[in-house]
């Protein structure tokens, strides 16, 4: 009887919708199966096989693969660097970028064309050129320490790049222009006036910010984070080029897994447990944004 | 402090706020383009010499002329399939409320949320598995994956602001679907279409992660051979290469914005 009727249900869906739209969505539909879904299941089947020898795994049913990354003392110690860089360099990034979107909402004509076109060209620079151009620059005989030095606030070199200041930076950087636009896209439908009506009930300018410019943008904030934080817990090329071999990251060790010590079970379960985690951190990010904007909803 | 030099205080710092976020966000790319004129062997910047001698060394060089190349192919078809699959896919979204197209959506979006490196991986072991043995194929695909979803949500945005009743009009005159989208829908979306193919071409241009998963010996696109050039040693070329990266994506862009402008200027014509 149930099933009867899910299928009567199931007909009148088709049947009401033209035949145009399903050929229309198969193509896009059938890729994402095939190239994007199945693969992940592959992904997940794979985590559950022993490793034999490199490049050779036993098929089978085991969670030894999954015991092996969170008993190991150094993957323990990868897992605790990528989320601590992923916070480190979300927390910088959003609040800048909270800081820069503001900027290119305020500003008008040649100005916000700028600002807005300085956002875009690292977001169409490939990862390689925006890590690889912070290195003459943060290097202990670089342009930051040459400055630094000359102004005298230091007299010997700091070895910013390779080191955890370098993989900070260009970890930021990368995110920041994603951050910057996913605020701005919700600041840039923003009515000024309402800010305008906060200063002319006695408002300071910092307090009208932050008791309306931000709770306005709070959904482009936490889209800011949640986008900023998987990227940067998945970080590769800032900490490869710009850290000293104490920042690695969890995707520095799957490639070596993969690549060099063709360990497939043991990367599969590692990207699992990682991408578990960082599910667990962005749900509770958004739950905590939507809580705060949930009760301007019920208003 | 009385509040007109208060807020005179607060604005100096809130423009010099942005305008040193600018110079220090537009300083890298800066470097890059610098650097490629230097005339030593190692970067350095600013250099103490200038000279063209690694744009020379560039275009005589088989292997880069090569990724380049590969780059290019690799590019075009990432462009072409992720552009046939997100226009056509955010149309059948936009015209139906079927479940799939509610489910469709964020399973598109997915993958520009996972850590590439990640990405790199399943794919690795899933081409090895069914066997997908052509290189190009292999990061056509990847490339595709992070591209459709740019694709479909650019072509999500301008469909809204199509007028369907044009549509349905061709239809009631006894159009062919095919025909009505050919003469009717097309010609209004065409300049939406021509941003999303550029904007999928140069995130494939750029991508390097999954590229350098699924990269063989024989093909490997630019930003891959500058990775793996770069863990020897830091030499101007790859600021040659990376100068040549940044400028096809700013022609790509300033092409965009030419069309889209053409656009506003046929409007108020």
């Amino acid at each position: 009887m149930a099933t009867e009727s899910m299928f009567a249900w199931l007909g009148r869906r088709i049947k009401r919708q033209d035949a145009g739209s399903v050929l229309l969505v198969a193509p896009l539909a059938a890729f994402e199966l095939v190239f994007f879904v199945v693969p992940f299941l592959i992904l997940v089947r794979m985590s559950l096989n022993a490793n034999v020898d490199p490049g050779f795994y036993a098929s089978a049913f085991t969670l030894d693969a999954y015991r092996a990354v969170l008993e190991s003392g150094l993957y323990r110690d990868l897992i605790v660097f990528s989320f601590k860089l992923g916070v480190i360099a979300t927390v910088i990034a959003v609040l800048l970028a909270l800081f820069y979107a503001y900027a290119a909402y305020r500003a008008t004509g040649l100005r916000k064309s700028l600002l807005l076109f300085s956002v875009i060209l690292p977001l169409l620079t490939t990862l390689v050129v925006k890590t690889y151009a912070w290195r003459p620059l943060l290097a202990p005989n670089g342009v930051l320490n040459d400055l630094l030095i000359d102004i005298g606030v230091i007299s010997s070199p700091i070895q910013f790049a390779p080191g955890m200041v370098g993989t900070v930076v260009g970890q930021v950087y990368i995110v920041f222009p994603y951050a910057v636009l996913a605020i701005y896209s919700v600041l840039s439908t923003m009515d000024w006036d309402t800010v305008e009506a906060a200063r002319d009930l006695g408002a300071s300018r910092p307090r009208s910010f932050f008791e309306v410019v931000v709770p306005e943008a709070l959904p482009g904030i936490a889209v800011a984070t949640v986008v900023s934080f998987a990227w940067s817990v998945g970080a590769y090329a800032a900490p490869s080029q710009l850290g000293s071999g104490q920042q690695t990251t969890f995707a520095m060790e799957i490639e070596s897994l993969m690549l060099t010590q063709l360990d497939w079970p043991t990367g599969a379960a590692f990207s699992i447990l990682m991408l578990g985690g960082m599910l667990v951190v962005s749900l509770g990010v958004m739950r905590l944004f939507t809580g705060s904007i949930g009760g301007v909803q019920d208003v | 402090m009385s509040r007109v030099s208060r807020e005179r205080v607060e604005d100096a710092l809130f423009r010099a706020g942005y305008w040193l976020l600018f110079a220090v966000i537009l300083l890298p790319i800066l470097v890059v383009f610098v650097t490629s004129f230097q005339q030593g062997e190692y970067i350095t910047f600013p250099p103490n010499e200038y000279s063209l001698k690694w744009y020379r060394q560039f275009f005589a060089s088989e292997e880069w002329l090569s990724a380049v190349r590969d780059s290019f192919v690799i590019g075009v078809g990432a462009s072409l399939l992720s552009t046939v699959l997100g226009v056509t896919g955010s149309l059948a979204v936009q015209r139906s409320d079927s479940v799939l197209t509610r489910v469709l959506p964020p399973i598109i979006l997915l993958p520009l949320l996972l850590p590439p490196v990640v990405i790199g991986l399943t794919l690795l072991i899933y081409v090895n598995r069914i066997g997908i043995t052509s290189t190009y194929l292999r990061i056509v695909v990847a490339h595709t994956l992070w591209a459709t979803p740019l694709v479909f949500f650019v072509m999500q945005s301008v469909f809204a602001r199509f007028d369907w009743s044009l549509r349905d009009a061709g239809m009631d005159l006894g159009g062919h679907p095919l025909r009505v989208f050919y003469h009717v829908v097309l010609p209004n979306v065409r300049s939406g279409v021509l941003i999303s193919a550029v904007v999928a071409f140069i995130v494939s241009l750029q991508e390097f992660i999954m590229a350098l998963f699924l990269r063989s010996y024989q093909v490997k696109t630019v930003p891959v051979l500058a990775w793996t050039s770069l863990q020897s040693a830091l030499t101007p070329m790859v600021s040659v290469v990376s100068a040549f990266l940044v400028l096809t994506s700013i022609v790509g862009v300033l092409v965009a914005a030419a069309v889209m402008n053409m656009e506003w200027l046929a409007e108020q014509l």
